[in-house]
């Protein structure tokens, strides 16, 4: 009897559904990638936000220049040509000519200096711009294709910070477009709000054109749901899908997703006041029993706030070994001595901050109970935990600030004044000494650049105890057997069309 | 009856305006959206652009003169996060769920009448006790779970049906059985004991010594007296779907608005959050009128 009705109710749906297009399945030379939430906005100038990068990304909008993920080459050409210093201050960029916006318009000067006015403007809350905040910026047009940028301070990576600028035509509004024109080999062509959103690629694009030809974004929130959508074919690239979806060694891989989990130590509250205590609360961790476990294979213990593929990474800093012993110790050291190590803290966490956020937070704080710290969880959800993570610090009850980092930006400096500098608003620092090698690592170039990081993430580590530092954290992805794609450390924010091939 | 819809529209009037007042003030004590919407490092100067961009730093007795000013003019605002209008934003979603519900509850209500009715003639028998077992499952069995099984089974193994997503009537399939269980559940239970009563009545037993056949008995004299706490639960059943069926949508990738109005709650977009309470409880209203003219269809007691 059920079975009938629901056939009537087939005959019945099938009258009452309003025809609808653009069926999921891949094409020939199209591919369908399946995000883990819709887009609420596609502005270039939102290109840093995880799938509007993976959509918007040098797919729509291209940078001036571009990092190299795959290799070591460093920052790339991509719509300037060559750069080179005029001065101290002043980068000189050469574009390169005959470029054409989607809307037949050509690429010059003075789109880049629109597009960086864009991202400053009061009209839209551009995400882009916070990469921009604290320096003077000023942007000269020297000729169409010739384009100078001053800065107070000096910018010694102002070629990294440029890769961050999307490129939008000067006749773009000051607020968001839903229409994002770009210089990129793939236009917008199709927008099915809360469905699906389709790429097409562009005849006219300036570079060598890529194999895919549609791209078809759709989007579920549900990880298992993702990865069945390319185990049965509807997908072809699902970039995040969860550990345990992670089965299938034939389409599945790991990639170094750019985030650094890490407990924020307020070194101005007791008893995180003295070192011992630090120390102590790091030989506590026991790192390697999280590994395969709670968290996936494939994490690593982390030794600095940014990722091993990061500039500057020092290679002599080795993550603590588990010491209980030793642990308490330095406790009764510091007890010895008046520090209050019996006080009581919060061990603050983000609830789905990653996948198994909560059981990592309760079972540090086992360990650290283990240890002889009085240390009590409290999960928490994003707004409030924002709250506890950025100056001002919370007042009460001393606590542990459980956080995930995200630099897949090549350079320390995105993290590092944020995170450590006196002034930085997510700071538990205040180290003149600390201060000055930040400082004088932003300002330097070359080898004298990568030595002052060393020394920094030395200082930070081994001399200072700095924080507690967990893991440097996977992501999976799922890539279906019709397609060639090898998800990297950029994959997190980006995905770029043109790196995929037909099998 | 006019005068009992009139009664009708003028206190689900009142209620309304409350639930603006109430969703005003409480979805504002919740947080600031600027920490939401804008990344972690982003600094003071972002955020305060951010709220002054959206009206966030006048005092909440002014933004809520703002707000319902703007009501009035059938202008729900902007939603934060998408920077477009919110009614369109909710309502996109709701016509979404305006098919899912209606779709649903007429397979439910069919098949939940058809199957109760005959579960109460013959009681005691196989099909009744089948018919009871099968619907206690399908009531308490977690959807969540359901749904994952039935794509596992049927479209990774058996491959019949698409995973998800929207696009040809076979999308509909998985979304519209899970929908399903629940209510027909529930609504069979009712059909059954509501029959059970109806039947034991002496008008039955008058029919039936008249020789009326089981056809006719069942489904024109009974099922017509028996309908009136079944109509009650189909509306109440019917108001959780049009609020929005979010375990389904999550799953299914389906772009309804239970789960916008989850997204919008959690990321405080405030004006979104109003306009989809708004949409639904208005489609809640309409369809408790329905209700009530279906009550006077059926009993003309209540007509008069």
């Amino acid at each position: 009897m059920k079975t009938t009705n629901l056939t009537a109710g087939l005959v019945l749906a099938a009258a009452m559904v309003p025809a609808l297009s653009g069926a999921a399945f891949a094409q020939d030379k199209g591919v369908t990638i399946v995000l883990s939430e819709e887009l609420d906005l596609v502005d270039p100038c939102m290109a840093t936000r995880s799938n509007i990068g993976r959509v918007v990304l040098q797919n729509i909008s291209e940078t001036l220049t571009e990092l190299d993920v795959r290799g070591d080459k460093g920052v790339m050409p991509r719509l300037a040509e060559s750069w080179d210093m005029v001065d101290d201050n002043t980068w000189r960029f050469n574009l390169r000519q005959g470029v054409k916006f989607s809307d037949g318009t050509a690429f010059d000067a003075a789109d880049v200096i629109h597009s960086f006015e864009r991202t400053q403007s009061d009209a839209n809350t551009c995400e882009i711009s916070r990469y921009y905040e604290g320096i003077d910026l000023t942007f000269t047009a020297v000729d169409d294709n010739t384009l100078d940028i001053k800065s107070v301070p000096a910018q010694p990576i102002m070629p990294l910070l440029i890769s961050l600028l999307t490129i939008v035509p000067s006749e773009t509004a000051m607020e968001f477009t839903r229409d994002p024109i770009g210089t990129g080999p793939y236009t917008l062509a199709e927008w099915n709000v809360g469905q699906n959103i389709t790429l097409e690629r562009r005849d006219d694009y300036w570079g060598e054109a890529p194999a895919v030809e549609t791209a078809t974004y759709v989007f579920r929130s549900e990880p298992a749901v993702r990865a069945a959508m390319v185990a049965a074919g509807e997908a072809d690239i699902a970039p995040s899908i969860s550990a345990i979806e992670a089965s299938n060694a034939a389409t599945d891989a790991s990639y170094p997703n750019s985030e650094t989990t890490y407990l924020r130590i307020d070194h101005g509250t007791a008893p995180f006041d003295d070192l011992r205590v630090r120390q102590a609360l790091n030989l506590a961790i026991d790192r390697e029993a999280f590994i395969g476990t709670i968290l996936s294979e494939g994490v690593i213990p982390a030794v600095a706030i940014v990722p091993p593929s990061t500039l500057g990474w020092n290679p002599d800093i080795a993550a603590p070994t588990y010491d209980l012993e030793r642990a308490k110790e330095l406790l009764a050291e510091a007890a010895a001595d008046g520090v209050p190590v019996d006080t009581e803290f919060l061990v603050v966490g983000r609830t789905g901050n990653f996948p198994g956020a909560t059981e990592v937070y309760e079972a540090i704080t086992s360990m650290l109970g283990d240890a002889g710290f009085n240390a009590r969880l409290q999960m928490v959800e994003v707004a409030e935990h924002e709250q506890f993570y950025s100056r001002p610090f919370v007042d009460g009850t001393p606590y542990l600030v459980g956080a995930q980092h995200d630099n897949s930006r090549g350079d320390p400096v995105f993290s590092m004044f944020f995170k450590y500098h006196s002034e930085g608003r997510q700071s538990g620092i205040m180290d003149p000494k600390l201060d000055a090698l930040i400082d004088s690592a932003t300002a330097a170039t070359g080898d004298e650049r990568v030595a002052l990081w060393q020394d920094t993430f030395a200082y930070l580590h081994d001399e200072i105890a700095s924080d507690g530092l967990l893991f440097h954290m996977v992501g999976f992805a799922r890539v279906g057997e019709n397609v060639n794609f090898t998800p990297t450390i950029a994959t997190n924010g980006a995905l770029q069309l043109a790196d995929i091939t037909f099998n | 009856m006019k005068n009992r819809i009139g009664q009708r529209a003028i206190s689900s009037l009142i209620s309304l305006f409350g639930l603006v007042i109430l969703v005003f003030f409480l979805s504002r004590l919740t947080g600031d959206p600027s920490a939401l919407f804008l990344p972690v490092d982003a600094s003071e100067s972002m955020r305060e652009n951010f709220r002054e961009l959206h009206g966030l730093n006048d005092p909440l007795l002014v933004q809520f003169g703002h707000y319902v000013g703007d009501l009035l003019r059938g202008d729900f605002g902007d939603s934060l996060r998408r920077a477009r209008p919110a009614l369109d934003v909710v309502l996109e979603a709701f016509v979404w769920t305006l098919q899912l519900a209606a779709i649903t509850m007429t397979l439910v209500t069919i098949a939940a009448i058809v199957v109760g009715s005959i579960a109460a003639f013959k009681v005691g028998s196989l099909f009744d006790r089948a018919a009871s077992l099968l619907s206690l499952i399908g009531a308490s069995a977690p959807d969540f779970w359901i749904a994952i099984v039935a794509i596992v089974v049927f479209s990774l193994q058996l491959g019949w049906l698409p995973t998800s997503g929207t696009g040809t009537v076979w999308h509909w399939v998985l979304p519209i059985t899970i929908l399903f269980l629940r209510p027909f559940g529930l609504i069979l239970q009712v059909v059954r004991g509501s029959m059970l009563t109806a039947l034991g009545s002496a008008y039955v037993k008058t029919a039936r010594a008249k020789g009326v056949k089981n056809n006719r008995l069942i489904f024109v004299h009974t099922l017509r007296n028996a309908m009136l706490p079944v109509i009650t639960v189909i509306g109440d059943q019917a108001a959780a779907l049009l609020n929005g069926a979010v375990i389904v949508e999550t799953i299914f990738g389906f772009p309804g608005v239970g789960k916008l109005m989850i997204d919008a709650i959690l990321q405080r977009d405030f004006n979104v959050i109003l306009a989809a309470i708004m949409v639904t409880a208005l489609a809640i209203f309409i369809m408790n009128l329905l209700i009530d003219l279906a009550y006077a269809i059926l009993d003309p007691r209540i007509r008069t």
